[in-house]
């Protein structure tokens, strides 16, 4: 065994054992996206349907920005879930210190994909295929699709590492909406109640606002 | 006496019936302090609320001099634990469990640590969700002893480990202690465990503290006596009954603690007779203690 590591080093490595096969997964992804838009659009006939094309893939950052920050939350807690924090706990180190270092080392594992959005995006950009009067935004898109991934991934992390009790308090709210809705709906009240909760959440100012409106590598 | 362990009127409630009170723990530096129970009794509760792992509702607890769980960063850089169930991150290999403890302790041992995994047969590069219960057992021995600690804090650590395994992880245990004076709490069900390497001794039952004293005088004081011509009803005696029972036909058999040997006398006063004084092993004096004590209760 090598010298002994400093604690964020210890983290780090510890992370990157049980993240390693969803970063990479996440890499391939992002370094998929913006080609595979660019290949589909292609073989549109206008510049209108390319730029249709382009966006109707930028659901497909949006749902892998979210899926990413999901898994990689539940991973970087899922051993001190099932071990019941004893180790962690037992550990001379400050709680606190501890879900920071977690959550930066996860961090670092969702640098990986955005990194690979980039460099996909960059060559996209760089393509002499795309229509001469239209413009790339890859920076743009991978700061969105970096953003969109560190909302979902502190998003999920805070409720990974509260109790049970507390993620059931979620859950339970979204059930009482949509139970909520179920009776309006039968009284015949003209309320949409999950409409207006999901505006709430997704459209600007709320919390996951970035994951709405339009994504898009190529436009105007 | 310093203390390695102070709790004062210790107490806490987790709700479904079971609860710790008042709980008034004294573990000297230095000790071998067994902590015995039945299962269920609260010791690994009582161990988690020392380290800091449970908040305690009532109480204060003093660990190497700091107060818990306010010191518990200082606290734990001079402890080592090993509680009852596998506790390291099962994706690891043993080589990569070490190195991942070894950045948390600033005392780690590494040369030690090599020397343990040795000794222990522990493969580095086998990951620790597949190793053996023993070697898991020696695993969590090995980290807790290589930090070098002040205290350790052993929940069952032999529990469902064989012999051998069992022997090598208390040898390793007995050594570094011999070595380093350092402070051992340990749970076991293994009385006779407990009974060969501790030096104090503490009961436990239904979250209550029923004894702590020196080994010596645990055992020393407690005896079986053969009684003839005993009233049925006796004045103060100077030690405790835990238990009177017939004794084959003639006189009676009791189960005395707090003995020492110039209590004979008093057997004259009663008009009683005392025909012989019988060593208790520590499993017979556990088991008669707490018959006594939910008596008691």
């Amino acid at each position: 065994m090598s010298e002994r590591p400093t604690v964020w080093r210890a983290i780090l490595e510890s992370q990157w054992k049980w993240t390693r096969g969803l970063a990479l997964l996440g890499a391939l992804v992002g370094f998929a996206l913006p080609l595979l838009s660019l290949r589909t659009a292609l073989a549109t006939q206008s510049t209108a349907s390319f730029i249709a094309t382009m966006q109707a893939w930028g659901v497909g950052y949006a749902i892998a920005a979210a899926a990413l920050g999901l898994m990689t939350a539940i991973a970087a807690w899922g051993y001190d879930h099932r071990l019941r924090h004893v180790y962690a706990l037992s550990l001379p180190l400050a709680r606190w210190r501890y879900v920071l270092l977690r959550f930066c080392a996860g961090l670092v594992m969702l640098a990986l994909p955005v990194v690979a959005v980039f460099i996909a995006s960059e060559i996209v950009a760089h393509s002499s295929m795309v229509p001469k009067v239209l413009q790339a935004y890859p920076v743009a898109l991978t700061l969105r699709f970096g953003f969109a991934t560190l909302v979902a991934y502190s998003l999920f992390f805070a409720i990974s590492s509260a109790t049970g009790r507390t993620a059931g308090y979620i859950l339970g709210g979204i059930a009482l909406i949509i139970v909520a809705q179920v009776v309006i709906s039968s009284a015949n009240l003209q309320v949409d109640l999950v409409s207006r909760s999901i505006d709430l959440v997704f459209a600007a100012p709320g919390l996951l606002a970035v994951f709405g409106g339009r994504w898009t590598l190529i436009d105007v | 006496m310093t203390l390695a362990i102070e709790t004062q009127s210790l107490g806490y409630a987790p709700g479904r019936g079971f609860q710790i009170s008042n709980l008034n723990m004294k573990v000297p530096v230095g000790s071998l302090y067994g902590f015995l129970g039945p299962n269920g009794a609260g010791k690994t509760t009582t161990m988690r609320l020392l380290l800091g792992l449970l908040p305690a509702a009532r109480g204060s607890i003093t660990v190497l001099g700091e107060a818990m769980p306010a010191a518990h960063v200082q606290v734990m850089s001079r402890t080592g634990y090993v509680p009852e169930r596998p506790h390291i991150y099962p994706t690891l290999t043993v080589d990569e469990a070490l190195r991942f403890h070894s950045a948390f302790h600033p005392r780690w041992d590494q040369p030690w640590a090599e020397e343990l995994r040795t000794q222990f047969n522990l493969v580095p590069d086998r990951r620790v969700g597949a190793l053996s219960k023993g070697e898991t057992g020696k695993l969590m021995m090995l980290l807790a002893l290589a930090q070098k600690p002040d205290l350790l804090m052993l929940d069952e650590p032999t529990d469902g480990l064989d012999p051998v395994v069992r022997r090598d992880v208390l040898e390793a245990l007995l050594s570094y202690v011999s070595v380093h004076q350092a402070t051992v709490v340990i749970s076991s069900h293994l009385v006779h465990e407990l009974e060969r390497i501790c030096d104090w001794i503490a009961v436990m039952d239904r979250g209550s503290l029923v004894a702590e004293l020196p080994m010596r005088q645990f055992k020393d004081g407690i005896k079986r006596l053969s009684v003839a011509d005993a009233p049925a009803t006796l004045a103060a005696t100077p030690f405790t009954i835990l238990a009177r029972r017939p004794d084959n036909g003639s006189g009676e058999q009791w189960l005395v603690r707090g003995w020492s040997s110039d209590m004979q006398s008093y057997f004259g006063a009663p008009g009683a007779t005392l025909r012989k004084i019988g060593d208790l092993d520590l499993e017979d004096g556990f088991v008669e203690l707490l018959r006594s004590f939910r008596e008691a209760k």
